[in-house]
């Protein structure tokens, strides 16, 4: 009680950096960890193969990190990926001995648009029920879960399919050759650069300084960034057009949660819904947006999934759909809601995909894999409680009445 | 009224000299304070005026700095919530904590029920255990009914029995009544009587100075932060005791009213069943309206409604000559409606968020541009920047958590957010309510310099005095009803009267 | 005077629902398969979720307080193994350490306790999120189950060690076929009634529904919340190793997957059955009755020939339409208070909106 408020604020600000920059001061050590024990980590394949793992757990995150920052779970984004995935196969391969489909033969060009309209439909499902019905989301996207695992599998059966016609497989298995890759990442680059100026301190500053500075900075910037991009790709060689897809996913949601109009709705309505509607903004709508937004994904991540494996089959996914929730609790997502960033929610899933794919290939039991990443977890959490007991309460009301 | 019984001056609370600083205010000043055995003791004060504080200074929350307590005649100087429990002094909130799914019977005697032969616990036991103690205290409830079923005032009586169950003797009563109808105010009254000639000791907190009158034999009166007295219910009357709360009539608050002829907001025989009926009022450009009564008179409703986040049945509202509609906030924003909710922590600003997010809530469509509707950063901050400076927000910056402010300042953080969207009508409801002395004369300077600007504003309080410095009008709500109408500048318009009426619903004489 | 009756009778029926939806359920199910009101199946419908039913008691225990314990999937398997490893010869998998099942069920009893200390002390004494920390146990958990066994499965136990799970308590005949009465439906039936005892009857049970319903006023009425919640995280661990006995008795053999996937079920049982997500509202006669409204799904739904997958489908459509009924019925309480606050003020009656 006898802190001043300067010297207070000045501390935790100090702490609160660590503490929120925290898990990126873990990955760091973690890759060299691996870099240095494991035979194999650093190649080029492997942070191919270790990027291909994040690629669709990174998209149902992105999702799932979407819903909490409103303040809600979605726990039947896998039974959407399960179903979608059944679903598309089903349509597109021709009936077959044990592998075959509906025999539809539908053309993926309409297959694909039809799948991301149903992970929307089961999106806007979910918020209907959430926010017109007022059920629990807990419980409400926890039935959705069971409900459509159970349809995917009464689907075919549960039997799998496979042969899933090329163009399909593109988003899984297509390649984007170095060239192709350089331009187009170079061009996001420089358009990123360009937004980053606009909109940072840092960016300021810079204009401030006329029209020298501007030049530097793009010069300067644009060399760094070719310069990055030229030596990643020259280390990983053709990059699966699922990373970028991805990646692209990722900086496109953050910048959009942190800069655009729905970004702040989504922020207020999950930090303080009645605060939000007093605002002017419409809780239920943001909150259905962003099921919807989960479910489009979801969907996204079954056409990735399913061009990947080629085949759609049974999956034990209730993990991954915990996985999402926990990378995004070790992202820095309050459960709470209202906190927490999508590039956050990243780091998540890179530490638990470079810890899965170290492990690996150190050979160690692949099962102790799962120990470890509940432990993991179980850290992050610990240290998440920490956070939030440090930070300075609200202040103690100072009414004096 | 009064029990002539117990004249025994045995005080069984006395609180002796007592101060207690916070940063930035001093709540309490030198309290003298003492309850007598078996009295009902009335605690009277406007808000502000350090009857929370002492209370919770008498329940071991807060420690004094300076003086001490006598507890049934022994010493504390640092008491703490154990202390005051073992010493048989009970708190029964406003909002009181009851485990609503569970029954009466299981709320009396949570922790410890009564068991049968085997060691397991014997509901009819429990129940006929329940129903014996509270027929002990003369109150009648269904011990079998969930408590989430009872009334309010019947939970009231339980939480009161409660405390009388863990052996409390003197039991601190707040706000009581508060929206109770007469009926169930009558039957709490019995009951506090009924106990009180079993010897209980009751401090009664209340803004109704009526019930004061009916209910204590003795009343102190508190202001800013001290005891301005001690009075035997019988030797004073209300005119007196409201002049005693109001204090001196020094506004600190100078206004220079600006006005203009055409009415920018008009009420017509707004009527809502259960609130409020036939309110009928306009403002007009750069007026300022003060709106005040007790709780429960149906104004808080009135002015939510107004804004979407309730509603009315009958009657017509005009903004700006057209006729006004608000299913909801965003629909009242639109239409040149701005409100500053009474409780800010709940309505008025999302505290995880920056300071620069919570500003720009309500005027992103301006900030906004291409297809993706993505904000203009450049221009938000310089926007932000200017509000911090014009309202003189103390912050480390425009990315400080706004739950991290002083409640002063985020007060005027919703300010700057309801501002930016240039409204025709500001309603404001508490817009002082927790803030400290210095932030209340920005804020008020703040009101004075939109409605210099041609800002209609409305103003519900429940604090008189700063109605009288800063209203051109002040209304009186009684029971859902304007009843009253106060100018600016009449020899009518005092503290005292306002008070009077609204306390007593007739208009004052003084 | 009629409305009066008609909504005790609403009422009444609202919360008995999961009953309601049991005596549907047989209705329907009877009606649709002459095979289905069979002694032989009918005795099969608690055996088949007796492992499940233990897990639903114990997330009952914890969520009566107000919270979760989502690990209980894992633990189950954990335990299971465990006692699996224990048992079997090593030509089936196990360690060919051959424990006498005395021994194989007490050490599945104290580590099936022993994560659930783990789990109390986290919640309570490290402050840290019930649902997250349980999650994250899940994980953990299953990759520890990974760990310990070397083989995909261990199988072959003692009699006396499956005669909880598969045994028979004893045969009678009906119209010339000799059934078995399994031993499961006695003690599953026992246990829920141990549980009701404790909940219903006990110091520590009412302990619960107050820590569950406000945990402030438990607090304040003298009762040691964080000890509470420590006690049914560790009688939620003990339930499910009593299921990992169950399982492995019922199966004859573990895996490594045994109880994965589990938790969904387990919490839609629970919830159904009226064990409220917020605490302090339920009992375990409604968790029991969830557990066999399950039950009698699956039995009904496979003898029609449905594939497991059609019964997922229906169980969660299940548990949705439940949480509808609650929505509407939690709106109707609502739309009552506000007609009696309404009756009771003289303001504004010329306003004749309804205000529902």
């Amino acid at each position: 009680m006898g802190l001043t408020r300067s010297a207070f604020a000045v501390n935790s600000d100090w702490i609160q950096f660590v503490l929120s920059r925290f898990i990126w001061f873990i990955i760091g050590p973690v890759f060299v960890f691996f870099a240095m024990s494991a035979e194999g980590f650093l190649t080029g394949t492997n942070m191919i193969n270790l990027l291909l793992h994040a690629s669709v757990l990174g998209l149902m995150v992105i999702g799932q990190a979407i819903c909490l920052i409103s303040g809600n779970f979605d726990l039947s984004a896998e039974g959407t990926v399960s179903l979608l995935a059944m679903l598309a196969a089903w349509m597109m391969v021709p009936e077959q001995a044990w592998s075959g489909g509906g025999g539809w033969e539908v053309h993926p060009l309409i297959v694909i648009p039809v799948i991301l309209l149903l992970g929307a439909g089961i999106g806007l499902f979910n918020g209907f029920m959430i926010t017109q019905l007022g059920m629990n989301n807990f419980i409400v996207t926890l039935a959705m879960q069971l409900v459509l695992r159970g349809l995917a599998l009464m689907l075919n059966k549960g039997n799998y399919i496979s042969g899933t016609p090329d163009l399909f497989n593109w988003l899984g298995e297509g390649r984007i050759s170095q060239t192709h890759a350089f331009i187009v990442i170079g061009v996001l680059a420089a358009i990123g650069l360009h937004l980053y100026y606009r909109n940072s301190r840092f960016g300021q500053r810079v204009f401030a300084r006329g029209p020298v500075g501007i030049a530097l900075a793009y010069i300067g910037g644009g060399v760094f960034a070719f310069g990055v991009v030229w030596a990643l790709l020259g280390w990983i060689g053709d990059i699966p057009v699922q990373i970028i897809f991805t990646g692209l996913a990722f900086v496109g949601f953050h910048y959009y949660l942190t800069n655009a109009k729905f970004g702040r709705q989504l922020y207020a309505v999950g930090g303080n819904q009645e605060a939000a509607r007093a605002s002017g903004f419409s809780p239920k709508r943001t909150i259905t947006t962003a099921y919807v937004i989960s479910g489009v994904l979801a969907a996204i991540a079954a056409w990735m999934l399913l061009g990947r494996i080629g085949e759609a089959t049974d999956k034990t996914g209730v993990n991954l759909t915990l996985e999402t929730v926990a990378a995004s609790v070790i992202g820095g997502v309050a459960l709470s809601g209202g906190y927490g960033s999508i590039l956050g929610a990243l780091s998540g899933v890179m530490l638990l995909s470079i810890v899965d794919n170290g492990l690996n290939l150190m050979q160690v039991n692949p099962f102790w894999v799962n120990g470890i990443r509940g432990t993991i977890i179980l850290a992050a959490i610990f240290i998440e409680a920490q956070k939030f007991r440090f930070k300075p309460r609200t202040t103690q009301s100072r009414d004096p009445a | 009224m009064s029990t002539q019984i117990k004249q025994q001056d045995s005080a069984i609370l006395r609180v002796h000299q007592v101060s207690k600083a916070f940063p930035g205010v001093q709540a309490l000043t030198d309290v003298d304070f003492a309850v007598r055995q078996g009295e009902i003791h009335g605690l009277v004060g406007k808000n502000g005026a350090g009857k929370s504080t002492l209370v919770r200074v008498i329940m071991g929350i807060y420690a004094p700095d300076s003086g001490m307590l006598e507890i049934g005649g022994r010493e504390h100087h640092a008491l703490t919530s154990q202390d005051a429990l073992r010493a048989g002094i009970a708190y029964v909130p406003q909002h009181i904590a009851m485990m609503a799914p569970l029954t009466v019977a299981e709320n009396i005697l949570a922790g410890d029920m009564p068991k049968g032969p085997l060691g397991l616990i014997s509901w009819s036991k429990v129940y006929s255990e329940a129903e014996e103690r509270l027929a002990r205290l003369g109150l009648e409830l269904d011990v079998r009914q969930r408590v989430e079923g009872l009334s309010v005032a019947e939970q009231t009586m339980l939480a009161i029995a409660k405390a009388l169950f863990g052996q409390a003797r003197l039991i601190i009563l707040d706000e009581p009544t508060a929206s109770l109808p007469r009926a169930d105010i009558d039957r709490l009254f019995g009951f506090i009587r009924t106990l009180q000639n079993a010897g209980s000791s009751f401090v009664y907190i209340s803004h109704h100075l009526e019930e004061v009158f009916e209910i204590c034999d003795r009343v102190t009166i508190m202001r800013d932060g001290r005891v301005v007295g001690t009075f035997d219910v019988a030797d004073i009357d209300m005119p007196a005791l409201t002049h005693h709360i109001v204090g001196a009539d020094i506004s600190e608050y100078e206004r220079t009213s600006a006005l203009t002829e055409e009415p920018v907001l008009k009420v017509e025989s707004l009527t809502r069943r259960g609130h409020f009926e036939d309110i009928t009022f306009s403002i007009r450009k750069g007026e300022i309206v003060g709106l005040s009564g007790l709780q429960g008179c149906g104004a808080d409703t009135l002015v939510k409604s107004l804004y979407g986040l309730e509603r009315w049945g009958l009657g017509e509202v005009y903004v700006d000559g057209k006729y006004y509609v608000a299913r909801s906030p965003r629909h009242a924003l639109d239409q040149g409606l701005a409100y500053l909710p009474q409780d800010r922590t709940r309505w008025g600003m999302v505290g995880v968020r920056p300071v620069r997010e919570n500003v720009t809530y309500t005027i992103l469509d301006q900030l906004t541009q291409t297809i993706l509707n993505l904000v203009d950063r450049r221009s938000e901050s310089a926007q932000v920047g200017e509000y911090i400076d014009k309202l003189e927000i103390v912050t480390p910056g425009q990315e400080q958590m706004t739950r991290l402010l002083s409640g002063g300042n985020q007060q005027k953080v919703v300010f700057a957010k309801l501002a930016a969207t240039r409204p025709s009508v500001l309603l404001l409801h508490e817009p002082t309510m927790g803030v400290d002395v210095r932030a209340k004369q920005d804020i008020y300077r703040i009101i004075d310099e939109l409605s210099r600007q041609g800002v209609a504003i409305l103003i519900v309080s429940s604090e008189v005095r700063e109605l009288i410095g800063v209203c051109d009008r002040i209304l009186v709500m009684y029971e859902g009803r304007i009843i009253q109408e106060y100018k600016q500048g009449q020899p009518e318009t005092t503290p005292e009267n306002i008070l009077l009426t609204i306390e007593g619903g007739q208009r004052g004489t003084h | 005077m009629r409305r009066g009756i008609l909504r005790t009778i609403v009422f009444a029926l609202l919360d008995n629902l999961i009953w309601v939806l049991v005596l549907i359920a047989l209705i329907t199910f009877s009606l649709l398969s002459d095979r289905f009101a069979e002694p032989r199946n009918l005795v099969g419908i608690i055996p088949r979720v007796a492992a499940v039913g233990m897990l639903v008691m114990g997330q009952s225990f914890t969520m009566l307080t107000g919270h979760f314990d989502l690990s209980s999937e894992s633990n189950i398997g954990l335990t299971a193994m465990v006692g699996g490893l224990l048992m079997a010869e090593e030509i089936f998998g196990g360690l060919g350490t051959m424990y006498p099942p005395g021994v194989a069920m007490f050490l599945m009893l104290l580590v099936g306790a022993g994560v659930g200390v783990l789990n109390g002390l986290m919640v309570t004494r490290l402050k840290m999120n019930n649902l997250v920390v349980t999650i994250a146990m899940l994980i953990t958990l299953r990759g520890l189950i990974y760990i310990i066994s070397p083989g995909s499965s261990a199988s072959i136990f003692p009699e006396a060690f499956n005669w909880l799970g598969n045994g028979t308590l004893f045969t009678f005949t009906y119209q010339g076929d000799t059934i078995n009465f399994p031993v499961s439906i006695a003690f599953v039936l026992l246990c829920f009634a141990a549980a009701h005892i404790v909940t219903r009857y006990t110091q520590f049970g009412r302990n619960m529904y107050a820590v569950g319903s406000n945990r402030e006023a438990a607090e304040a009425a003298g009762i040691r919340s964080d000890n509470v919640v420590l006690w049914v995280y560790i009688i939620s661990g003990l339930c499910a190793a009593i299921g990992g006995i169950l399982i492995a008795g019922r199966m004859d053999s573990v895996t490594p997957r045994t109880g994965a996937g589990w938790i969904f079920q387990v919490q839609a049982a629970a919830i159904i059955g009226g064990v409220s997500l917020m605490g302090g509202r339920g009992s375990m006669i409604g968790a029991l009755g969830g557990v066999l409204l399950w039950g009698i799904l699956d039995t009904g739904l496979s003898i029609m020939r449905a594939d497991p997958f059609t019964i997922e489908v229906f169980r969660g459509g299940l548990l949705l339409f439940a949480m509808l009924l609650d929505a509407i019925k939690v709106r109707y309480l609502n739309r009552v208070a506000v007609r009696e606050s309404l009756a009771k003020t003289t303001i504004g009656l010329q306003d004749k909106t309804s205000y529902a």
